[in-house]
């Protein structure tokens, strides 16, 4: 109750303790003043510590798991995270006089709509209309050209993290390709250095806006050689949907979709290695985390050596924050994998392996 | 239409008639219809959906939480999902997530909720526009088992019933008094009205800031105590007129003030059994007990136009009935099915009925003073009665 008294106040608490001493359906300590004591049976089961089988049983599908029931129009949205997991994108690829590997891609900026939950529209900016935006995978010292037009109402940029000229920095003031008007083209053009796993953004302000409106991708840049044969290869970005613009997150995903690899887990097999190339550009919450459920994984820091630097089942990303998983599974079933920032496990990034024998 | 005869025109409804009065109506459709299909000159195209909707109440049992949403704004809506605790829950809508404006449907979520916790439930439409309530303090939400009606009734019993018989029991004892002491208790009766008709107003105000806005909670004030004033206003001038008779208007100024104070019950009731609902229960015995003490003189305002006179018991009892007993029943509605609305209609009539009762003890006190002058014994009662009330008010808090 709240300071203020009045007269109705008086009376609920008057009229209460009437009905309740009377009928005993709650019996109140009242020397102790500790509360009430339950002596009703309907109210047993909420309160007992211990849930009784009952619990686990009336599960059905979804029981009481978090998660979203039906399922998002992938069609109309242009992308499927499943297959986001593994779209590696190598480019239009040639070779310069100078014997250089050059990759160029097309890159639009473009608003969409994006159902990220089913019936739950997210009007978002998009780089070909996806989130993320494609993922541009490369080998070190190779030409990157990417032919860049914004088709949407408000100014873009891509922004590369790795080694670049200024003016292919793709912020406000560094010239042309700082801030590109709607209707306009840039090419943003460097080497692809030096390897590692590294991302793109939009960097036009208010910042914080245009990451959060979907404006990020993935951008691999292997080593010379490449690194070390695995069954499959996957990328994961992390990130937040604020889909009623008060800069907070209202869901948060990997790859689009929040609760989409709960609804339709990754199969691999026992035994099979595994390589998630993890990246972080969730906006307004400072970290996010990834929790791998029954085994630990190698960790590759920004990917920038062959060396893992750590073996563990649970890491931390900070924004923009990114790192190399390799690991396998020595027993068949279903894994969860997650944030380990729980609150937003539950409000979407949350998903499952199914280990097959 | 006038009747009037000394118009040189006829009166009748010609058809002519019928076709001027219809003017402006065909008119008024050809404006509405020009606007709707041009839109009137005015970009009227939002940027931003406008949806509104209400929670009106929710249910909670084991592993469940049931909301009973209303869609009170411009368009009709459509459910997306349901957050609580910052968690994204599989949910269910009946009739059908999609609300027309102004319908009704009820979201039930399997959520393992916990006993005395707190809850933050937000709902997101397809437009990710979010709504958000709170379950202050979660406990089963009691069903209308005869058990729970038995214990609102004896809410009821305490908070209404009781304490005006208890009133009406000093009848006897109060007739021995003077003719002065009568004019007394009589303005203090005006005093107590007073007091229990602005609380009654003010708490219509709370309630009506519940209600949702398309339902305009501060008009239905308006219109459920002037409607109330007015029609009360009208029955006692008939019953004059038809009688005459100054015993037969005293006691039917005290049914009056039983009426009133009966909606004034039926309020508290209401508002008792939706706090029980919604966990507001802070308890003690010793507040039953000032419950008992201040609304004792309820009872007393309602004998007090009528002491003069020879009322039979079984109309004393009627007249308690109906000043104590609607409690019982506010408590059921407010119980089982709480409506903001509901409340505002009946705080308001409570409202309206008490100062109809407060004008006419006034013009009863105004044929006393008529016949013998008690220039302070008014000023005095009416402060009493209100001072009554409040001092009551200030030992229990």
């Amino acid at each position: 109750m709240n300071n203020k008294i009045s007269r109705r106040d008086f009376l609920k608490v008057g009229g209460l303790a009437a009905m309740l001493g009377t009928t005993g359906v709650v019996a109140f300590d009242q020397t102790k003043g500790k509360g009430p004591t339950q002596t009703s049976d309907h109210s047993l089961h909420a309160q007992d510590d211990n849930p009784p089988k009952q619990h686990m049983m009336q599960q059905g599908d979804h029981g009481d798991l978090p998660g979203t029931v039906g399922e998002v129009d992938h069609e109309a949205n242009g992308f499927n995270p499943t297959d986001v997991l593994t779209d590696f994108d190598y480019g239009t690829v040639s070779t310069l006089p100078n014997g250089q590997t050059l990759r160029e891609y097309e890159v639009v900026a473009i608003n969409k709509e994006i159902e990220v939950l089913p019936g739950l529209v997210f009007p978002a900016w998009t780089y070909n209309g996806r989130i993320p935006g494609p993922t541009f995978r490369a080998t070190e010292g190779d030409r990157i050209r990417i032919h860049f037009t914004n088709g949407s109402e408000h100014p873009h940029t891509m922004h590369f993290h790795g080694f670049h000229p200024a003016e292919m920095d793709g912020v406000p003031g560094t010239g042309p390709g700082g801030l590109v008007e709607p209707g306009a083209s840039f090419t943003y053009e460097f080497d692809a250095d030096p390897f590692g796993l590294h991302l793109y953004h939009c960097h036009v302000f208010p910042l914080a806006r245009h990451i959060a409106k979907g404006l990020y991708g993935t951008f691999i840049v292997d080593p010379k050689g490449g690194r070390p044969k695995m069954d499959h290869e996957m990328v994961m970005v992390q990130h937040g949907l604020d889909v009623d613009f008060d800069d907070a997150n209202d869901f948060y995903a990997v790859n689009g979709i929040p609760f989409h690899y709960q609804n339709h887990p990754i199969q691999f097999r026992v035994g099979e290695t595994v390589r998630i190339y993890l990246v972080n550009i969730l906006e307004f919450d400072l970290l996010n985390s990834f929790h791998l459920h029954a085994s630990f994984f190698h960790y590759y820091p920004t990917g920038t050596s062959l060396t893992p630097a750590e073996f563990t089942d649970t890491i931390i990303q900070g924004q923009a924050q990114r790192g190399i998983l390799e690991f396998s599974y020595k027993h068949p079933g279903m894994y969860m994998f997650h944030a380990h920032v729980t609150e937003f496990a539950e409000l979407g990034w949350m998903g499952m392996f199914e280990v097959l024998p | 239409m006038t009747q009037s005869n000394s118009q040189p025109t006829t009166n009748r409804f010609t058809f002519r008639t019928f076709v001027l009065l219809l003017v402006p109506v065909i008119l008024l459709a050809g404006v509405i219809a020009l606007f709707l299909t041009t839109g009137g000159g005015l970009d009227l195209e939002s940027p931003a959906p406008v949806e509104n909707l209400d929670v009106e109440r929710y249910h909670l049992e084991y592993n469940s939480v049931e909301l009973y949403v209303r869609n009170t704004g411009p368009d009709e809506l459509t459910i997306a999902t349901v957050i609580i605790n910052d968690s994204v829950m599989p949910f269910k809508v009946d009739p059908s997530p999609t609300i027309p404006r102004l319908g009704r449907a009820t979201i039930q979520v399997n959520y393992s909720w916990s006993y005395a916790e707190a809850y933050g439930i937000k709902i997101m439409t397809t437009n990710a526009v979010a709504f958000e309530t709170d379950i202050p303090v979660a406990f089963e939400t009691p069903e209308p088992s005869s058990a729970t009606f038995w214990g609102f009734t004896l809410i009821g019993l305490y908070v209404g019933v009781i304490p005006v018989f208890l009133g009406i029991f000093w009848f006897p004892a109060l007739r021995q008094m003077g003719r002065r002491t009568m004019t007394f208790l009589m303005a203090a009766t005006a005093g107590l009205l007073v007091f229990l008709g602005l609380d009654t107003l003010a708490e219509a105000l709370e309630f009506a800031a519940e209600v949702p806005s398309s339902f305009q909670g501060i008009g239905l004030i308006g219109i459920g105590a002037v409607a109330t004033f007015l029609l009360l206003e009208a029955i006692s001038n008939s019953q004059v007129n038809a009688s005459g008779d100054e015993s037969q208007r005293r006691l039917s100024v005290a049914f009056i003030i039983a009426v009133g104070i009966g909606f004034h019950n039926l309020g508290e009731g209401l508002a008792i059994g939706a706090a029980y609902n919604v966990g507001e229960v802070a308890l003690g015995t010793f507040l039953v007990v000032g419950f008992i003490i201040q609304n004792i003189t309820e009872g007393l305002g309602i004998i007090a136009p009528v002491l003069r006179d020879r009322p039979t018991i079984g109309r004393l009892a009627i007249m308690g009935l109906i000043g104590g007993g609607p409690a019982i029943i506010g408590a059921w509605i407010g119980g089982f099915t709480p409506s903001p609305f509901l409340a505002v209609l009946f705080l308001a009539i409570g409202a309206g009925a008490i100062f109809q009762v407060i004008y006419e003890i006034a013009k009863l006190i105004q044929k006393d003073t008529a016949r013998e002058a008690m220039p302070m014994t008014v000023f005095s009662g009416v402060l009493t009665g209100m001072m009554l009330l409040w001092v009551t008010g200030l030992l229990i808090k």
